[in-house]
C-alpha cells in the first residue's frame, strides 16, 4: 500500500512539473518529446520498419494523416491512441510499454505548443549499448604503488595473472587445481605453442631437468620455433577466412595467395609488434610500398572469398554492384571484427540495434574501402623487374651450359624440351605444350578437351615438330594422317575419340605422379614428354639431323641416329589401362599395349637409320576411356647413333661444365617463383560511397559520404578524411585509428584472443564481438591489465605469450573437482586447466609427426592433395595423400572453398567462407570413422608401425614402450602393457598403432 | 527440462540460455558433448520439443540447379503465347546476365488442365500431372541474384554468401534425428556431379559440424559413406581386426577415462565409436534397392538410362525417410562443368527444348514415382516434399536462339505432403511471367512454411554467431498459410 501511495505521489509530481512548465516554457523536443517516441513507438513505426505505413522518425506521416494537428490536441489522432480510456488500455503502443500518464501529459503539451520538430532531428532506435559501453571505456588499470613508499595499508591492486584469477576464486571460495605434472605440461605447452607433440626425448630431458627454470626455458625454445609461427598463423587466418581458391560457383585458384599466409607466419616468428602487423594489414602498400613483406600484408584485405561470376563475367550492372557491395562488406566487416571485434557488419541495412554503430558510419567505413579491388598482383614492379633478370641471367647461362654439354657429351637433343618450344638443349618452357586439336603453344593447363576432331593433321610452327593429332583407330580401320608429306598409319583400335590437354615439356594437367620406378621425371635433370591420350606428335629428324649437324663437326646429314626414352604409365594405379606407339615414317616399330602403373618404365631404343624422315609417338585409351592415360615419355633423347670421341681436354671442359650448371640450378631455386602474391589494387577511380537504404545498393540516398571510422570511442577521432582524401589514404588513416595508443579495444581484443587461443576460452568468450551481443569479461580488470601490459612489452606477443604460458593460472592440472564445478560448472572463473581437444589440423600434423613423416618444409606454394581439373567451374578431386610433399604441415595445405577436405572438415575444419573467431568441437561418429577407416589414417598408422619396427625392434614389450611414448609422450601403465602386448601379439603392431591413433588421449590435451 | 547426454535433440529453451547450453556444449569446455549426428538409444525421448504440433515429420527436398523456366513448365502465361515472337523489350533498356532479351517466345511445351483442381501443368510433366491434386504451387518466388552460385546458396541457406546453415542443418539442429542408426541429414547429389557453389551448399556454416549433411554414394552399395569401411584393397585390415581394434581402443579408453572422472566430452567419445559400428550395419542395409519389389523399381524407372540415376536417388529418399531421416536433399542436376551435348543442369541458354526436354524427363518420371509411393505407403501425410531451384528463366528468348537466360524475378517452387494442401497455387507473376506480382515470396517464406510445418517458428530458431542470432530466415519470413492444408 505504502509503495502504491509513493508511486502515485512521484507521478503527480512529474505530471504538475510536465505543466507547470508548459504554459511558460516552450518544451524542448530534443530532450522531452524526442526521448518518449524512441522509447515507445519508433521500434514498430520506422521507415525501415513502417507498420501501419507509418513512420515517428519525423514529422512527416504524422503530420500528412492528421495524427498530428499542431495546436488542437483534441483532433490530434496520435493522442487518442496513445490515452487509455474507459478503463481499457491504450491502442498503442502494442509490442512495448503503455506511455506513462505524465509522458502522454508531455506529448499533449508538445502539441498544444505547435508541435514543433526541428527538421535535423531524427528519432532513431536506440540500440541496447551506448558510448558507456563497458569495452569502449579507456583501460582502467590500477597502478601498484611502489614498495618503497608506506603510505597506505590498503591491499596492494594485483599485479599478476595469478593475483587476478585468486582474487576472484577466493571471492567464491575457490582455489586454483595444482600444477599439472611435468609430462603434462610439456604436451600442453608444445601442442599450444607450435601445435605439434613433443618428441619422447623433449619429454624426457623435461621431466629430468632440475633447473628451476625449465620450464621457463623450454617456453623459450618453443617461442623461438619457427612452428610456433606455423601454429599461430593458422589462428590468424581462421579471423582472415583466407583460402587458396575464389570461391563461389567458378571456384577458380589463387596460385599466389600463399605469400600472404607465409607472411604471417613470418611475421608471428619474428614477433612483430602488433599495432605495426595490424598496419601492415591494412594499409602496408601504402604506408611501407619499399617493403615487400608489408606490401604482401594487404593479402589480408583480398583473403575471403570473392565472386567472379557476379563481379566480372555477368553482363548485368545490377548484379554487379550487387556483388560488390557484399565484397565490401566482407572486407569492411573482417577488419573491424577481427582488429575491433566491433559488429560493424549489423549496421549495413538499419543501425546497429545492439552497438552504437549508425548505418551511416557503417558506410563511412566501407567507404575506407570502396576503391580497392581484390586482384592478383605483383609485389612490386620494382621487385618483379630485378626477379625476372636475374632469373633470365640463370637461365640463359644454364641454356649454354646444356647447349655446350649436349655437344661435348653427345647427348642428342631432347624432345620434351623440342615440345616446350626449346633447341632440344633446355631453352624450351617446362610444361609448355602443344594443342593436338591445332598444334597451338599452350601454357595453361586444359582439362577434357572440346571440339576435338580426330584424325585430322595439324601442322606445327616449330622447326623439329612436323605437327600433331588425335588419332581413333576405328578397329585398325581408320588411316590416321601422321605427316605433313602425307604419310597415314593404321591398325590402331578405336578410341574414345578424347582428348585431354596438351602434348607437354613436363606433366599433363592433373598429373597423378611424374615418378615412376623411383625417378621424378622433373628432378634431376630428367625431362618428361607427356602425351595423354589421345595424341600423337610427330618429329622432323631431317631438322634434327640438321641441328646436331650444325653442333659437332663429326656428325653429318646423312647420320644414321638413335632415339632412346623410358616410356611409362604415369597415371593412377588400378585398373586404368593405356596403349602407347612408335613409328617411323609410318611403319610401327614399337607398341605398348594396355600398360598400367604396376608395369613400371618401358625401356626403349631404336636405331634411325639415315633415310628415315619422320618419328611418331602416339597414345591411345585402351579401350576403356580417356581417364588417368597420362602415358609419357622419360628423357626422350635423339642422338647421333655413334658418339663423338672425345678428348682430355673436352672431359675436363665438360667436368667444369657440370659443377657450374649445379651452381646456377641452385641459383635458380633459390629464387623461386615470381614476385607476385593475391592482394588489393586501387580502382581507376575512387568510386562515390552513399548510405544505401536496407541496403539495397538500388536505392542509396544522402550525400556522398567522407571515410569515417566509429564516433562511439570518445576517446578517438574518428574522422579519416574528406570525400577527397584517395584511396590509399583512407586505409592508412583507418590503420592509424585502430592501432592509436589509445584506442582501449584493439589491445582489449588482441590480449583476449590469445587468451582463448591458450585456455580454449576467452575472458571474453565471443573474440569477435565486444559488443552488446557478445559475451561479458569474466575477469574485466585483468583483460585490461593485460592489454596495458602489451604496450608495456611494445607489442610484442610472444612476451604476452610467456606471459600467460608461465602463470600458475596456465599450468594448474586440468582435474575436475565437483565441489568447484558445482559453483562454476563452465570454468569461467579457472580453478582448472581446460583440457581441450586438438583442431583437425593438429591432429592431422600430430599423425605424421608421429609416425615420422612430417615433411618439415617451409614456405612456399601450398601442397595439393586433390586432382585439379579445369572447367567452367574447376573439379577439385581430393586423393589420399601418400607422399612427401603432401606429407607437410596442414598450414601449407592448398585450401579450396567450395570443395573443401572432408577429411578434416569431418574434424570440425572451418568453413573458409566464415570468418571464424572460435573453433567448435563437435564429436560425432563420422569422426570415429574418419579416424579409424581413412586411407591416409591406415597409411599413417602403417608407416608408424614401421618406424616402431625400426627403433624398438621385434620385442613386443619394447614396441608398445616406444609406440606409447611417440604418440602419448609417457609409458604405458603395468596393465596397459600387458594389453597391449597380447593385442600386439595377436593383431599385430599396425593394429596397435592403427588403435592408438584413435585414442581419446591422443586427440585430447589435459 | 532435463537434459539427456544420450539424446541429441537439442533442448529447447529461452533463447538466451539455450544459446548459452549450445555453445559451452559445442565450445567444448567441462560440458556435454552433442552427438547429435545419430540419435542413440534415447529416440522418442526428446520429441514434443517443438514449438507448436507439427504436420510433417520429415523432409525430402527436390533442388532443380541450373535455373528451371518457370513458363515452359508449371507457370501458364497464354499472353506469352500470343506475343509470341513480338519484341520482348522494344527500348532495349533490359540487360540480363548473359545477354540483352531477345523477342518474346511462348512456352515449348504445351499446357493443360489437370486433375480436380484443374491447375495447369505442360506437357513436358505428363506423370508428375497426374499428381497435381497434391501440390501446392508458389508460383510469385523470386530471387535476390540471377547468379547460379549465390541464389542456389539463398535457396539453401537464407542468404546468397556462402558460410551460412542450409535448411537441412537448421532443421536437425533444431529437431534431432530420428533415426537410430543414420544421419540426421542426408543429401543424394546428382550423380553426374555438384551442384553450382559445391557442396557447402548442404554445410553446417557456423552451426556445430554434426548439422552438416552425410552425402550418401549410391554409385557403391557397400560404400555409401566415406571411410565407413576401410578401404578394401587395404589387406592389413579385416573385419576381424577391425573388431579386435576397437574394442582394443576402447579398453583403453575406459582406462584413460576412469582417471578423468567429469569428462562428458570423453564419454561421448567412446560412445562415437559404438555408434559408428551401428552405423556400419545400418547404412548399407538403407542403401540397398535390391530389397524393393520389381514393381516398385519399375515405379521409380531404376533402369532407364536418363530417368534411373534420379529415380533411384528418389527411391533412395523414400527407404531414407522410412526409417527416420529427418532431411534428405537430391539434387537433379549438377554444375555447369565440361559442355557437353545437353548441359549437365537446367541452365538452359542455348537449347532449352533440348535441355529441359531431357531434365524434365528425369525430374518427372523420379518426382511422380516417389510422390506416389509415398501415398500409397500413407507416408506422404508425414513427409514434406519440396522442390525447388534457384531462380527462373527470361520469358524471352535468349538472342535469336532457343534458350533463355537467368531470371530471379520469377519462379515457380512446389510442396507436397506434410501438411500442404494441394492442388492450389499461391501468388502470381505478371502476364508474360517476367516477375512475380502478387504476393512476391523470397525463399524466407518457403522455409519458414517449411520449418512452421515441422512445429518450428522460424523466428525462434536462432543460433549466435559473430555479433548477431541468426535465422534461415534471417530477418524476414512469413508462413504461407494458404497453402497449409
Amino acid at each position: 500500500m505504502v509503495r502504491n501511495r509513493l508511486l502515485a505521489f512521484a507521478m503527480v509530481l512529474l505530471v504538475t512539473s510536465a505543466s507547470s512548465r508548459g504554459a511558460d516554457s516552450l518544451l524542448d523536443f530534443q530532450s522531452q518529446v524526442a526521448p518518449i517516441l524512441q522509447r515507445h513507438c519508433i521500434r514498430c513505426h520506422s521507415p525501415n520498419n513502417n507498420q501501419g505505413e507509418l513512420s515517428l522518425a519525423t514529422l512527416d506521416d504524422l503530420r500528412a494523416n492528421d495524427y498530428v494537428i499542431a495546436g488542437d490536441p483534441e483532433s490530434s489522432y496520435l493522442l487518442e491512441l496513445i490515452t487509455p480510456t474507459d478503463g481499457q488500455p491504450a491502442a498503442m503502443p502494442k509490442e512495448s510499454n503503455p506511455l506513462s500518464d505524465a509522458e502522454v501529459a508531455l506529448i499533449r503539451q508538445w502539441i498544444v505548443q505547435g508541435a514543433t520538430w526541428p527538421s535535423d532531428v531524427v528519432v532513431k532506435e536506440r540500440s541496447k549499448a551506448d558510448e558507456t559501453w563497458w569495452a569502449l571505456q579507456p583501460l582502467r588499470v590500477a597502478k601498484r604503488i611502489s614498495s618503497d613508499s608506506n603510505i597506505s595499508d590498503a591491499p596492494l591492486p594485483p599485479a599478476s595473472i595469478d593475483e587476478f584469477v585468486r582474487g576472484k576464486l577466493a571471492d567464491k571460495q575457490l582455489k586454483m587445481n595444482p600444477p599439472a605434472d611435468r609430462r603434462t605440461l610439456i604436451r600442453r605447452v608444445t601442442f599450444d605453442l607450435i601445435g605439434l607433440p613433443p618428441t619422447p626425448q623433449d619429454v624426457e630431458s623435461f621431466v629430468d631437468d632440475s633447473d628451476p627454470m625449465a620450464y621457463e626455458k623450454l617456453v623459450d625454445r618453443l617461442l623461438a620455433s619457427p612452428h610456433y609461427g606455423e601454429r599461430y598463423a593458422r589462428h590468424w587466418l581462421d579471423l582472415a577466412h583466407y583460402a587458396d581458391t575464389h570461391g563461389f560457383e567458378r571456384d577458380m585458384r589463387r596460385d599466389n595467395a600463399w605469400r600472404y599466409r607465409d607472411y604471417v607466419i613470418e611475421s608471428f616468428n619474428e614477433d612483430k609488434p602488433y599495432d605495426r602487423f595490424v598496419q601492415e594489414q591494412i594499409a602496408g602498400d601504402v604506408l611501407w610500398p619499399d617493403d615487400d613483406q608489408a606490401v604482401i600484408a594487404t593479402g589480408f584485405l583480398s583473403a575471403g572469398p570473392w565472386d567472379f561470376v557476379g563481379q566480372v563475367e555477368t553482363k548485368s550492372d545490377q548484379l554487379r554492384r550487387s556483388a560488390r557491395v557484399l565484397d565490401l562488406d566482407d572486407m569492411t566487416t573482417q577488419v573491424m571484427t577481427t582488429t575491433m571485434a566491433m559488429t560493424v557488419n549489423c549496421a549495413r541495412c538499419h543501425d546497429h540495434k545492439l552497438d552504437p554503430i549508425s548505418q551511416r558510419e557503417y558506410y563511412q567505413l566501407q567507404s575506407v574501402f570502396a576503391g580497392v579491388r581484390r586482384e592478383a598482383r605483383v609485389v612490386s614492379d620494382s621487385s618483379l623487374k630485378a626477379y625476372e633478370s636475374a632469373k633470365q641471367q640463370w637461365v640463359r647461362r644454364r641454356n649454354q651450359i646444356d647447349f655446350e654439354l649436349a655437344r661435348l657429351e653427345g647427348d642428342g637433343l631432347d624432345l620434351a624440351d623440342i615440345v616446350g618450344g626449346g633447341n632440344g638443349s633446355g631453352t624450351g618452357t617446362f610444361r609448355q605444350g602443344i594443342d593436338v586439336r591445332n598444334a597451338k603453344v599452350q601454357t595453361r593447363d586444359f582439362g577434357r578437351l572440346g571440339n576435338v576432331v580426330p584424325n585430322r593433321f595439324a601442322a606445327s610452327d616449330f622447326d623439329f615438330v612436323d605437327g600433331v593429332f588425335v588419332p581413333s583407330g576405328e578397329a585398325g580401320q581408320a588411316k590416321v594422317p601422321v605427316t605433313s608429306t602425307g604419310i597415314t598409319i593404321s591398325g590402331l583400335p578405336t578410341t574414345s575419340g578424347d582428348a585431354w590437354d596438351m602434348i607437354r615439356n613436363g606433366p599433363v594437367a592433373s598429373q597423378h605422379s611424374p615418378e615412376l620406378d623411383g625417378i621424378d621425371f622433373t628432378q634431376d635433370g630428367h625431362s618428361l614428354l607427356g602425351l595423354h591420350a589421345n595424341a600423337g606428335i610427330t618429329f622432323d629428324l631431317s631438322a634434327i639431323r640438321q641441328s646436331l649437324a650444325d653442333g659437332a663437326a663429326e656428325t653429318s646429314p646423312g647420320m644414321p641416329l638413335r632415339f632412346t626414352a623410358q616410356l611409362g604409365y604415369f597415371g593412377a594405379s588400378g585398373p586404368h589401362r593405356a596403349d602407347a606407339w612408335v613409328f617411323v615414317d609410318g611403319r610401327n616399330v614399337a607398341e605398348f599395349k594396355q600398360l598400367g602403373r604396376e608395369d613400371g618404365l618401358q625401356p626403349i631404343d631404336l636405331e634411325l637409320s639415315a633415310a628415315v624422315r619422320f618419328l611418331t609417338l602416339v597414345s591411345t585409351d585402351g579401350g576403356n576411356g580417356m581417364g588417368h592415360d597420362q602415358i609419357g615419355f622419360g628423357d626422350p633423347r635423339i642422338r647421333p647413333k655413334t658418339s663423338p670421341t672425345r678428348s682430355d681436354a673436352d672431359a675436363h671442359r665438360i667436368e667444369t661444365l657440370r659443377g657450374e650448371r649445379d651452381q646456377v640450378t641452385a641459383e635458380l631455386d633459390a629464387l623461386g617463383p615470381p614476385p607476385r602474391f593475391y592482394g588489393v589494387v586501387a580502382e581507376k577511380d575512387l568510386p562515390e560511397v552513399r548510405l544505401l537504404t536496407r541496403g539495397n545498393p538500388e536505392t542509396p540516398s544522402g550525400d556522398v559520404l567522407p571515410p569515417s571510422a566509429l564516433s562511439a570511442l570518445a576517446m578517438l577521432d574518428p574522422e579519416l578524411g574528406t570525400v577527397t582524401t584517395d584511396e590509399g589514404q583512407r586505409r592508412v588513416a583507418l590503420a592509424r585509428w585502430i592501432t592509436s595508443i589509445d584506442n582501449p579495444l584493439v589491445r582489449r581484443v588482441i590480449v583476449n584472443r590469445l587468451w582463448y587461443w591458450h585456455f580454449g576460452q576467452g575472458l571474453v568468450d565471443t573474440p569477435s564481438d565486444f559488443g552488446f551481443g557478445g559475451g561479458r569479461p569474466s575477469h574485466p580488470e585483468l583483460l585490461d591489465w593485460l592489454a596495458e601490459a602489451l604496450v608495456h612489452h611494445d607489442w610484442s606477443l610472444k612476451a604476452m605469450h610467456r606471459l600467460i604460458v608461465t602463470s600458475d593460472t596456465y599450468k594448474q592440472s586440468s582435474r575436475h573437482r565437483e565441489p568447484a564445478a558445482k559453483v562454476d560448472a563452465e570454468n569461467r572463473l579457472l580453478w582448472r586447466q581446460n583440457r581441450q581437444r586438438i583442431e583437425a589440423e593438429a591432429i592431422r600434423d600430430a599423425v605424421l609427426f608421429v609416425s615420422g613423416k612430417l615433411n618439415l618444409r617451409r614456405g612456399g606454394p601450398g601442397f595439393e592433395d586433390f586432382d585439379y581439373q579445369d572447367a567452367y567451374a574447376p573439379i577439385y578431386t581430393y586423393t589420399t595423400a601418400d607422399r612427401p610433399e603432401l606429407w607437410r604441415r596442414s598450414i601449407y595445405r592448398y585450401i579450396v572453398r567450395t570443395t573443401p577436405d572432408r577429411f578434416l572438415t569431418t574434424l570440425d575444419c572451418p568453413d573458409p567462407a566464415n570468418l571464424t573467431p572460435k573453433r567448435i568441437t563437435t564429436t560425432t561418429p563420422l569422426q570415429s570413422l574418419a579416424l579409424f577407416n581413412n586411407d591416409f589414417m591406415l597409411r599413417q598408422a602403417r608407416y608408424f608401425a614401421q618406424r616402431i619396427g625400426r627403433e624398438a625392434g621385434t620385442d613386443p614389450a619394447a614396441q608398445v614402450d616406444r609406440a606409447f611414448a611417440l604418440a602419448l609422450g609417457r609409458q604405458p601403465s603395468q596393465q596397459e602393457a600387458q594389453l597391449a602386448t597380447e593385442f600386439v601379439d595377436r593383431q599385430g603392431l599396425f593394429a596397435l598403432c592403427r588403435s592408438l591413433f584413435n585414442l581419446n588421449e591422443f586427440v585430447y590435451v589435459d | 527440462m532435463s537434459i539427456d547426454p544420450h539424446h541429441n535433440v537439442v533442448p529447447r529453451l529461452p533463447n538466451h540460455s539455450r544459446r548459452t547450453f549450445l555453445q559451452s556444449a559445442a565450445g567444448g569446455i567441462g560440458s556435454l558433448a552433442l552427438t547429435a549426428m545419430l540419435a542413440g538409444e534415447g529416440r522418442g525421448a526428446g520429441h514434443g520439443q517443438s514449438h507448436h504440433a507439427a504436420k510433417a515429420k520429415r523432409v525430402i527436398q527436390i533442388f532443380c540447379p541450373g535455373g528451371m523456366s518457370q513458363v515452359d513448365t508449371f507457370d501458364y502465361k497464354p499472353e506469352l503465347d500470343k506475343r509470341d515472337g513480338s519484341a520482348f523489350d522494344p527500348d532495349g533498356q533490359l540487360q540480363f546476365f548473359a545477354s540483352k532479351p531477345g523477342n518474346c517466345r511462348g512456352s515449348h511445351w504445351k499446357f493443360r488442365r489437370h486433375g480436380q483442381s484443374g491447375l495447369w501443368m505442360s506437357d513436358l510433366f505428363p506423370r508428375l500431372a497426374t499428381c497435381i491434386d497434391d501440390l501446392a504451387f508458389l508460383y510469385s518466388m523470386h530471387s535476390k541474384t540471377a547468379l547460379h552460385g549465390p541464389a542456389c546458396f539463398m535457396m539453401n541457406t537464407g542468404f546468397t554468401l556462402p558460410g551460412f546453415p542450409s535448411m537441412g542443418a537448421w532443421v536437425t539442429y533444431g529437431l534431432g534425428s530420428e533415426a537410430e542408426d543414420l544421419p540426421a541429414f542426408v543429401v543424394l547429389p546428382d550423380p553426374r556431379g555438384l551442384p553450382p557453389g559445391g557442396i557447402i551448399n548442404w554445410g553446417a556454416g557456423f552451426l556445430p559440424a554434426q548439422h552438416q549433411a552425410t552425402t550418401l554414394d549410391t554409385t557403391d552399395p557397400q560404400h555409401p559413406i566415406a571411410d565407413l569401411f576401410p578401404p578394401t584393397d587395404f589387406d592389413q585390415v579385416t573385419p576381424a581386426s577391425d573388431r579386435a581394434g576397437l574394442s582394443f581402443l576402447q579398453r583403453l579408453n575406459q582406462l584413460h577415462r576412469q582417471t578423468r572422472p567429469g569428462d562428458t566430452e570423453l564419454d561421448a567419445r567412446i560412445k562415437a565409436y559404438e555408434m559408428a559400428a551401428r552405423l556400419q550395419l545400418s547404412a548399407p542395409e538403407a542403401t540397398d534397392l535390391s530389397r524393393e519389389s520389381q514393381a516398385t523399381r519399375n515405379l521409380y524407372q531404376t533402369d532407364h538410362p536418363d530417368v534411373g540415376p534420379f529415380g533411384r536417388q528418389c527411391l533412395l529418399a523414400r527407404r531414407l525417410v522410412e526409417r527416420g531421416v529427418r532431411f534428405v536433399q537430391l539434387y537433379c542436376g549438377a554444375e555447369n562443368t565440361t559442355a557437353k551435348k545437353i548441359r549437365p543442369n537446367w541452365d538452359s541458354h542455348e537449347d532449352l527444348p533440348r535441355d529441359h526436354g531431357y531434365w524434365g524427363a528425369v525430374l518427372d518420371g523420379g518426382a511422380s514415382a516417389l510422390l506416389k509411393d509415398l501415398k500409397q505407403r500413407g507416408m506422404l501425410d508425414e513427409t514434406l516434399v519440396i522442390c525447388t531451384t534457384e531462380f527462373g528463366r527470361q520469358p524471352a528468348a535468349q538472342g535469336n536462339g532457343l534458350g533463355r537466360d537467368h531470371n530471379a524475378g520469377a519462379f515457380t517452387a512446389w510442396l507436397a505432403g506434410g501438411g500442404v494442401r494441394g492442388g492450389i497455387g499461391f501468388g502470381a507473376t505478371d502476364e508474360l511471367g517476367f516477375k512475380a506480382v502478387e504476393n512476391p515470396t523470397y525463399s524466407y517464406d518457403l522455409h519458414a512454411t517449411a520449418l512452421h510445418l515441422l512445429g518450428i517458428d522460424h523466428t525462434r530458431l536462432t543460433y549466435y554467431h559473430n555479433g548477431i542470432e541468426r535465422r534461415l530466415t534471417d530477418v524476414h519470413g512469413h508462413v504461407l498459410k494458404p497453402i497449409l492444408a
